[in-house]
């Protein structure tokens, strides 16, 4: 389908777009649009204007300072893909950034926009939740910065106000002893997931010590399995045990490709899939 | 507040230069190209899955349905008619000779697409041209064939 009505608006810096936002309560960010674009086409959503910030210079930016990763907002999938110091600080962003998309979206979708856009099924923003990232954003009053963990409130919803766009993401790099592995079921490579998992993992004399499990495409935003890891790590994996408790601590929702008992049958075995591969 | 539901862009399309053109705000840059005569980017799927409306936008492979023409102002792009170069002959001979298509509705962004996989200069397996054709759907082929051309492509241009 074609996208409904909608006025443009193209920003002539950051300050312009967040004061422009702040006064028509309908009107939506536009960056890399990949994710917007299909949304306006299928009719999903009905802002009264796009303000486009992709041209804005200064948000691209990816830089390796305080021991953590900055990526700006509006790197695009494929310029983090081939970046020199992401590759060397968190080699697994390469990993899960070849599972979004394909080659001519990820040109074009950006990190930020990804983060922002909160759609359940996509990959970064659990990877940021895993990552314990931290979220950066730009608003009248100024910056606010934003734990991951905290900044997902539902379905595409975040707590991202009115007057503020978010500006770029940090990482603050693993420990040693820290791993992020990562797995998720799709029907076609780089398709939306039926269900995926980030899980970060610390070891100490080769067994866990701490575990995050954060899943994607199984509820209304990245789902943290708190209880579940535990279980993990006391008893390990077995797999009606970790099912039982899944089942019982998160909510799952189903979709056109997987009912709720698909996703947490894949959820389940996701967790062994992931920990297979620390063994590697 | 202004409230713009047209706008007014310039750019180039295959080395033709196009200046103030009033376009829709909602309009996709597909939509957009074939209203000016480059009707061998397909439009289908209109939600960035299927892939034939691929095109190349200063440089890089996009897809033409998820980019609004006011986005293009300013843009190099060129479609799969803009490309005189060896190169996509020896693409297309492949694909004729591979029998890589059949109604040819997928395939001016199945050219777009092995474009991009020719330019990123190194070896691919089968399955890694599966991967980067991933986002490009065929109903007709089955694929076998489109891999069978794209990977002789890759060894006679390398």
């Amino acid at each position: 389908m074609k996208a409904p009505d909608f006025s443009y608006y193209e920003a002539k810096s950051i300050d312009d777009a967040i004061k422009f936002k702040s006064e028509d309560d309908e009107a939506v960010f536009l960056a890399g649009g990949q994710s917007l674009i299909p949304a306006l086409n299928m009719r999903l959503s009905t802002p009264s204007c796009l303000i486009d910030i992709s041209k804005l210079s200064d948000l691209s930016l990816i830089k390796f300072e305080n021991n953590s990763l900055y990526i700006g907002a509006l790197a695009t999938h494929s310029e983090v893909l081939n970046n020199n110091i992401v590759n060397e600080k968190i080699p697994v962003l390469k990993n899960i950034l070849k599972m979004v998309a394909h080659s001519a979206i990820r040109n074009k979708g950006t990190h930020g926009g990804s983060i922002a856009y909160a759609d359940p099924a996509a990959e970064l923003p659990a990877f940021a939740v895993a990552m314990n990232a931290e979220i950066v954003l730009s608003g009248l009053k100024g910056k606010r910065i934003v734990a991951a963990n905290d900044f997902y409130l539902g379905l595409f919803e975040t707590d991202i106000m009115p007057d503020e766009m978010l500006i770029g993401i940090n990482y603050p790099c693993l420990k040693n002893n820290e791993y992020i592995v990562f797995d998720e079921v799709c029907r076609r490579h780089g398709d939306y997931a039926m269900a995926g998992l980030i899980a970060r993992v610390e070891l100490e004399n080769n067994n866990i010590k701490e575990l995050k499990l954060v899943f994607f495409a199984t509820g209304d935003r990245p789902d943290i399995a708190y209880e579940t890891a535990k279980i993990i790590i006391n008893e390990g994996y077995d797999y009606l045990l970790t099912k039982k408790s899944l089942n019982s601590e998160l909510e799952f929702a189903g979709d056109l490709n997987s009912s709720p008992a698909m996703k947490l049958h894949l959820a389940t075995i996701l967790i062994n899939k992931a920990l297979k591969k620390l063994e590697k | 507040m202004p409230d713009k539901r047209n706008v007014s862009i310039s750019f180039t399309v295959n080395g033709e230069q196009f200046d103030d053109l009033t376009v829709s705000a909602r309009q996709h840059l597909g939509d957009l190209l074939r209203s000016q005569g480059f009707t061998g980017t397909h439009i289908g799927c209109e939600q960035g899955a299927c892939g034939a409306c691929t095109i190349e936008m200063d440089g890089k492979a996009v897809r033409s349905c998820l980019i609004l023409s006011s986005q293009a102002n300013g843009s190099n792009i060129k479609t799969v008619e803009g490309y005189d170069e060896p190169f996509m002959k020896i693409i297309k001979d492949n694909f004729l000779k591979h029998n890589a298509l059949q109604c040819g509705f997928c395939s001016p962004g199945m050219l777009m697409t092995t474009k991009e996989i020719i330019s990123k200069k190194k070896k691919f397996t089968r399955e890694e041209i599966r991967a980067e054709i991933s986002g490009n759907y065929c109903r007709c082929t089955g694929y076998q064939s489109i891999v069978d051309a794209i990977e002789e492509s890759i060894e006679n241009i390398h």
